[in-house]
């Protein structure tokens, strides 16, 4: 049990949360720990402090995207961020991501998060079966490489939660469903590229980014959904141009 | 106050498994109403989603799927289902077939384009298909676009809390659950149910699967009548983060590449110890860097939160940054330096062997309950090689989708349930409420403690029987133990009693298999019996749940394909 001395503050002051659109923040003071995540405090007060307190989380480790919350003011993983990274002066505001409906406290409400990635075409349409072989792809292409470059998204909700368009227009698809349409635009074992234009072309789609950045300045896994929108527009705008000269 | 709603299958579990018989069983037969409940979001809380290796599979022309099968069986030190381990490795192939080829994943390659097989431990060839070391990421991600792309219908945030029979004892007829959003109960009646909530240990002090893990699939199979085998084979990875008792990080795993590479274990002292104990040092196999980094533990030979240091940066800090970029990259999120400093570390508990028994077809002993993924038992016998495990949910869950498909599309299951269970169950959940409130969380360090101490990595007798009554001391106090009634809506802590119980439910049967297993093999070791039987006459645990108490008995491994002393593999081939 780490103990404290003069020289290391022994508790924090959290602000967390609670109820739902219409909630408000409550005040908790949490002990300081050497080791310790947004998450362990946010653990600590529904253990220790108020067994009410309603979170989300799975993995620990940065793996499922269950436990992004917004910590002074950003959208983060909990699980992966130490507190002495975000404390300001021993204290630290936790609130339920942005851009999504509260179910209660900290836990949001992702389906329609999920439901733009559909919309978006963010999945895979097969030209192969399980019966054929596997597609022979050079790890150097550059279109592999594009999609190496995006595929490691966990769905967390961070980046989504940051951007600045999606609270402007709620219908937008948003930074993570644009980036896994661009990974499978460059996937060449892809059987709906026409289709996936198509569908992020509209008035909710790629076109609406400003290229503010903030999905990029915050995502966990440094990826670059601005980038990958760049090229569904440029993508988009090349659709269009064929569509009207007939090339 | 109960909800009740019917489907035609009902899937419990969104990890490789439950999301794989989800899309079999749409694909087998369209016209049928499929349902997957997930105890957290879709996709998000299993543990195929937390797999760094990757995927064994034969795809080699130099490989074979009988090669595979004997490293598994020689790996399970025979203690396997050789029916299980065979459609396991063969459907394999299949598999990964379609992963790679209808649902989507984009598997590393070779420079020439090929499918990248690596190194494993454990195993005679370089099978693992992976993507990077986030293969479960890309699995799973892939997995839940194509669910959510069909329809299926989606109970997220839904806690199973018991199986409940037909009233005239023709099979299952559906499975109480929490609406964990609201707190409120809701019945789905189905006519096949699977059994996927996947397995776990998360009852040791030290444990690397997912925080939200609880068993609630093995007890409510216990209570449903139920036999589970294997179950004292509970594998620990040498290698846990070690980062104090009051933080979630404490226990999630540092990879085995960390050891294969080069990297030092150092005691408290700051000794390699690893020497004395194999021949091929931090390099041996994980049960035995498990037992060694526990033997100096006991010996208090430990850094200062009573492990032992692993060290990499002799390898060069740089280099150790680029081969192990997610590692380390985590442990600085964590506040440590894995690629030139030290890092504490302790064995964890990683992986449950043991689980229902079924065939391979993944019926059960219950008309219309399937079973898959970590929750069936005996496909990995005493031991699962790294590799093994994602295989065997991707399979299986795969197979019980088709088969509960086929089933019920015959117009089998259905009924009527036996609304007295039906009552009992939801009494047994609202149990905390009925107490006055008291500690849930320092019972769950109890028992994490007696798990650790006398059900862990080294077992003897004494340590067991010490460990059973312990169990039953907190079965008795969590009874006695109350959550306040005041909110039910997403109340985690009311989920925290019911983890617990689960949890120690299934660990007093892992004891009480401990301590009926009176050989060592894998990855149960006895100090008082260190040697292993007669592979010839080897039998499997069996657990059965009679009034409340844990029933055991022995049967014998049936070597359907293979026999100890031989192999599949001519001795022509091994020698080319």
């Amino acid at each position: 049990m780490p103990t404290s001395n003069d020289a290391t503050p022994t508790e924090l002051d959290v602000r967390i949360w609670r109820g739902g659109e219409d909630g408000a923040y409550a005040h908790y003071r949490v002990p300081f720990r050497e080791s310790q995540t947004v998450l362990d405090v946010v653990t600590f007060v529904q253990r220790h402090l108020d067994s009410t307190l309603s979170y989300r989380f799975a993995c620990r480790v940065g793996m499922c995207g269950s436990c992004a919350m917004t910590v002074n003011g950003a959208p983060r993983w909990t699980c992966r961020t130490h507190v002495s990274k975000v404390a300001e002066d021993g204290v630290i505001t936790i609130g339920p991501l942005r851009n999504l409906p509260v179910i209660k406290d900290l836990a949001c409400d992702m389906t329609e998060f999920f439901e733009k990635w559909q919309r978006a075409k963010g999945r895979f349409s097969p030209t192969r079966s399980r019966r054929e072989p596997f597609e022979r792809i050079s790890p150097e292409t550059p279109k592999r490489k594009a999609v190496d470059a995006g595929i490691e998204c966990i769905n967390c909700g961070v980046c989504y939660s940051a951007c600045e368009v999606v609270s402007l227009r709620r219908d937008y698809l948003g930074p993570a469903a644009l980036n896994r349409a661009w990974t499978l635009v460059n996937d060449t074992r892809d059987a709906e590229h026409d289709a996936r234009i198509a569908a992020v072309s509209g008035d909710a789609g790629c076109h609406n980014c400003h290229s503010h950045q903030s999905c990029v300045d915050h995502c966990p896994k440094q990826l670059s959904p601005t980038a990958s929108i760049a090229g569904l527009k440029r993508a988009s705008v090349g659709a269009a141009w064929r569509r009207l000269t007939g090339r | 106050m109960l909800e009740r709603d019917a489907t035609d299958i009902l899937i419990l579990g969104s990890g490789g498994a439950g999301l794989f018989a989800a899309l079999h069983a749409h694909q087998t037969n369209p016209r049928l109403a499929i349902t997957v409940a997930s105890k957290g979001l879709l996709g998000k809380s299993g543990c195929t989603r937390m797999v760094q290796g990757g995927y064994n599979v034969a795809l080699d022309p130099k490989d074979s799927v009988e090669r595979h099968f004997m490293d598994t069986i020689e790996g399970g030190k025979w203690l396997p289902h050789q029916g299980l381990a065979w459609k396991l490795v063969e459907t394999a192939i299949e598999r990964v077939h379609e992963l790679e080829n209808e649902i989507g994943c984009f598997f590393d390659r070779n420079p020439d384009g090929t499918l990248h097989g690596k190194a494993f431990a454990g195993q005679t060839f370089d099978r693992t298909v992976h993507k990077g070391d986030l293969t479960g990421i890309e699995i799973i991600n892939r997995l839940m676009e194509q669910v959510w792309a069909r329809p299926i219908r989606r109970l997220e945030e839904h806690r199973a809390v018991g199986l409940v029979p037909r009233a005239d004892g023709g099979g299952i007829a559906g499975v109480l659950m929490i609406d964990v959003r609201t707190g409120r109960f809701r019945y789905v009646a189905a006519r096949a149910v699977l059994l996927a909530t996947g397995g776990g240990p998360t009852m040791y002090r030290y444990h690397t699967p997912s925080g939200d893990k609880s068993m609630d699939g093995l007890a409510m199979a216990l209570r449903a009548g139920l036999a589970l085998r294997d179950m004292e084979m509970v594998q620990f990875h040498p290698t846990g983060l070690l980062a104090g008792p009051d933080t979630r990080m404490t226990g999630t795993v540092l990879e085995e590449g960390l050891r294969g590479a080069g990297g030092h274990l150092l005691n408290g002292h700051g000794h390699r110890f690893m020497e004395a104990y194999a021949e091929r040092a931090e390099r041996a196999t994980r049960d035995i860097v498990s037992r060694a980094i526990y033997d100096q533990m006991r010996k208090g030979n430990t850094t200062p939160n009573g492990g032992v240091h692993i060290s990499m940066g002799h390898l060069g800090p740089d280099n150790v940054r680029r081969q192990f970029k997610g590692m380390v990259e985590r442990c600085a999120d964590c506040g440590f330096d894995l690629a030139g400093g030290l890092v504490e570390v302790v064995p964890t508990a990683h992986y449950l062997m043991g689980g229902v028994v079924c065939e391979p077809d993944t019926t059960t002993t219950i008309p219309g309950l399937y079973v898959a993924g970590e929750d069936a038992g005996g496909v990995h016998g005493a031991n699962r090689l790294g590799g093994n495990g994602v295989a065997n949910s991707t399979v299986y869950g795969g197979v019980a989708g088709e088969e509960m498909a086929r089933w019920v599309g015959a117009g089998n299951g259905g009924g009527a349930p036996d609304e007295s269970l039906l009552t009992a169950e939801i009494d047994r959940a609202l149990h905390p409420f009925r107490h006055g409130r008291g500690d849930v969380n320092a019972l769950r360090d109890a028992l994490l403690d007696v798990m650790w101490d006398d059900v862990g990595v080294i077992r003897t007798a004494d340590g067991l029987r010490r460990g059973i009554g312990n169990l039953e001391g907190l079965h008795a106090e969590l009874l006695e133990t109350g959550v306040a009634d005041v909110d039910r809506a997403f109340n985690l802590t009311w989920h925290d009693w019911l983890n617990l119980r689960s949890l120690i439910e299934v660990s007093e049967v892992i004891a009480h298999a401990s301590l009926q297993r009176d050989d060592s093999r894998g990855a149960h070791f006895r100090e008082d019996f260190p040697e292993t039987r007669n592979l010839e006459t080897s039998t499997f645990t069996v657990a059965r749940a009679r009034e409340g108490r844990v029933e055991m008995s022995d049967e014998p491994v049936e070597f359907t394909i293979v026999r100890p002393g031989e192999s599949l593999i001519d001795t022509d081939e091994e020698a080319a």
